[in-house]
């Protein structure tokens, strides 16, 4: 069975061979379509590939923030049993619920509080405190992010040890607001992290809610994940729950969702170069049909069957399309290099040193898929391409084929 | 008769009207050197493209070795053209690209018949033909004489029972021709293979055991 194919790409490959020229135009026509598809994709990674690295970088990423979703005006709170299936979710490897309110000082400086355990804060953000200690359960006692503790350092003088007022406000039965004094003694001071606890306050759930005068329910819950690789399943675990995540992956989402939209737009273009590749396929497989209709009619008449001729031209085609894939992956992989090397310093060049460190490594990036799918686009547009004239060929009528009346 | 070719009230009727074959019945042993002859447009070539699977009648029918074409059986069709019937073109009508040795082995190829037995038995017909000096060579390299061995070569590497040849010394100077047409009585000869040729030349007619003669369609003779 082998053999016999053999034997038919043996002869298909002889064919070929008689129209070199025409056969290398052919070849370099699907050859740019393959190679300008490759080269967009992989520039389109590699840029995808150093947008999402940057983020890795900036960002925490395998920290989600779930809040509760709100859809049409009803807001689903987040339960005990929300929080105990997002303990025992895959990769989840700790869950700090949490709620929010919001103080102020003497000064009217806004406080964004967030009431935690600090057990649990602890293991999901790893404090680090660069001055002071983490508060101790049930007392009054709070720690700052470091930029609102050098704001009220320098202008409320608010320092490690102290003790101040802040105002928490309440509704009298009429609505009118009323604030009440409530003293907090600032016990540490949080490392920059770059994010939203930078300007937090952090204080004890069970403190907060007795401030408050009443016992809350959950607004946010703190989750971390094991593996950067995991986020997206946890989220949609998280959603699947009717809650809302948020996080650093929403911007990877974000590029992902962006770079996809420039893709396709490229791809409009690789596409017509590629269609512009099987018409000339299509164009040489019809010429050479013509050209040996006798021989199509000979070889008919001598016992080939229709399925043998399009045999016969299809793989004609296939080995263009073989030869086109890998002139094409190569082209590819050239285009690769030369925008690794040449274009990226131009591109630095031109947005500045500070883009030195996104641009670090690849623009474009060449995976061995990217290879592979080059190699199966080109066979599948060659066969394609082929079809027409394989099928025309079998519809030649011998007689009047070996007499050379068609 | 169960042997060799039988045909019964054969016609056959172009689509433009024209009538090439009308109620041919004729009956030719295994076996048999048979001339085909009559004037150009008499429905010759016609009927031996009708014999070879190549063409199909309007009426009528064939038998091949007892066995009758089902002429609406494509399968059945390349099945006659593949193992019954070998052709030998006035034009020879080899491929190009390909040397003697592959041109005879060719249509082993479309039997799924491996190339080392291809080409064993190939330069066989062609040491038979007198051509096994020359298996390497192109088409376009060997003589016209040369050629149609080739061609001969080729029409009997399947082992048909019979060999249509449609004027296969049309391109030929008289003495290539005789050459032929003895290469072709021996491999009538050697093999029992009934010979079928189409010629509007008499003198070489006459190389034949007997002659059928047409006529605007119709046997005369």
């Amino acid at each position: 069975m082998i053999a016999k194919e053999v034997d038919f790409l043996r002869m298909s490959a002889r064919q070929l061979l008689t129209k070199r020229l025409r056969v290398a135009l052919t070849v370099l026509g699907i050859a740019i379509g393959v190679a300008a598809v490759i080269g967009i994709v992989a520039l389109s990674d590699g840029i995808r590939y150093q947008a999402i690295e940057t983020i890795k970088a900036q960002s925490d990423l395998t920290l989600i923030e779930v809040h509760p979703m709100t859809t049409e005006g009803v807001t689903q709170f987040i339960t005990d049993s929300n929080i105990a299936a997002l303990r025992t979710t895959p990769h989840v490897i700790a869950v700090a619920p949490a709620f929010t309110d919001s103080y102020s000082t003497n000064r009217q400086t806004f406080l964004q509080v967030i009431a935690v355990s600090g057990d649990e804060i602890n293991k999901v953000l790893n404090l680090k405190y660069t001055a002071g200690r983490a508060f101790v359960p049930a007392t009054p006692e709070v720690v700052f992010g470091a930029d609102l503790k050098d704001r009220l350092q320098r202008n409320e003088g608010i320092r490690i040890g102290d003790t101040f007022t802040a105002l928490v406000r309440d509704y009298d039965a009429n609505g009118m607001p009323v604030d009440r004094e409530v003293p907090l003694t600032l016990v540490g001071g949080l490392g920059n992290r770059d994010d939203q606890f930078d300007n937090y306050v952090l204080i004890d759930a069970t403190t907060a809610s007795r401030i408050r005068g009443n016992a809350r329910g959950y607004d946010t819950v703190f989750v971390r994940v094991d593996d950067p690789d995991a986020v997206f399943g946890v989220v949609d675990t998280i959603t699947a729950q009717g809650l809302e995540a948020k996080g650093a992956f929403e911007q990877i989402r974000a590029v992902n969702q962006f770079m996809d939209a420039i893709l396709i737009i490229f791809m409009i273009f690789a596409i017509f170069a590629l269609f512009v590749g099987g018409l000339m396929i299509t164009t040489t497989m019809i010429t050479s049909v013509y050209e040996r209709t006798r021989e199509i009619g000979i070889t008919m008449a001598i016992g080939a069957s229709e399925n043998d001729v399009i045999r016969l031209v299809l793989y004609e085609c296939l080995l263009i399309g073989i030869i086109g894939g890998i002139v094409g992956d190569f082209l590819g992989y050239l285009f690769t290099v030369v925008l690794n090397t040449v274009g990226k310093p131009f591109i630095i060049a031109r947005m500045g040193p500070e883009f030195t460190s996104i641009f670090g490594n690849e623009i474009a990036r060449l995976s061995p898929d990217m290879v592979v799918a080059g190699m199966a686009i080109a066979i599948v547009f060659s066969l394609g391409a082929g079809l027409y004239p394989a099928v025309k060929a079998t519809h030649l009528n011998p007689v009047e084929a070996i007499r050379g009346l068609i | 008769m169960t042997d060799g070719i039988q045909t019964i009230s054969l016609s056959k009727q172009f689509a433009n009207g024209v009538t090439a074959l009308t109620d041919i019945s004729i009956a030719i042993r295994q076996g048999d050197f048979i001339a085909l002859v009559g004037r150009s447009g008499s429905g010759k070539s016609t009927l031996m493209n009708i014999l070879g699977g190549l063409d199909t009648p309007t009426a009528g029918s064939v038998s091949i070795n007892g066995n009758v074409v089902d002429f609406r059986n494509r399968k059945n069709l390349i099945d006659l053209r593949r193992s019954q019937v070998g052709f030998v073109f006035q034009q020879f009508n080899l491929i190009p690209t390909l040397n003697a040795m592959e041109n005879v082995g060719y249509p082993l190829l479309f039997n799924y018949v491996p190339r080392e037995d291809r080409n064993e038995r190939a330069v066989r017909l062609l040491t038979m033909v007198g051509l096994g000096e020359r298996t390497g060579h192109l088409p376009h390299q060997m003589s016209g004489g040369e050629q149609q061995r080739v061609a001969i070569a080729r029409a009997l590497v399947g082992n048909p029972s019979v060999i249509l040849a449609d004027e296969p010394t049309g391109n030929l100077d008289s003495k290539t021709s005789a050459e032929i047409y003895q290469l072709m009585r021996e491999v009538n000869g050697k093999k029992n293979v009934t010979v079928l040729i189409v010629t509007h030349e008499r003198e070489l007619a006459s190389y034949c055991d007997r002659t059928i003669e047409l006529r605007d369609g119709r046997v005369v003779s």
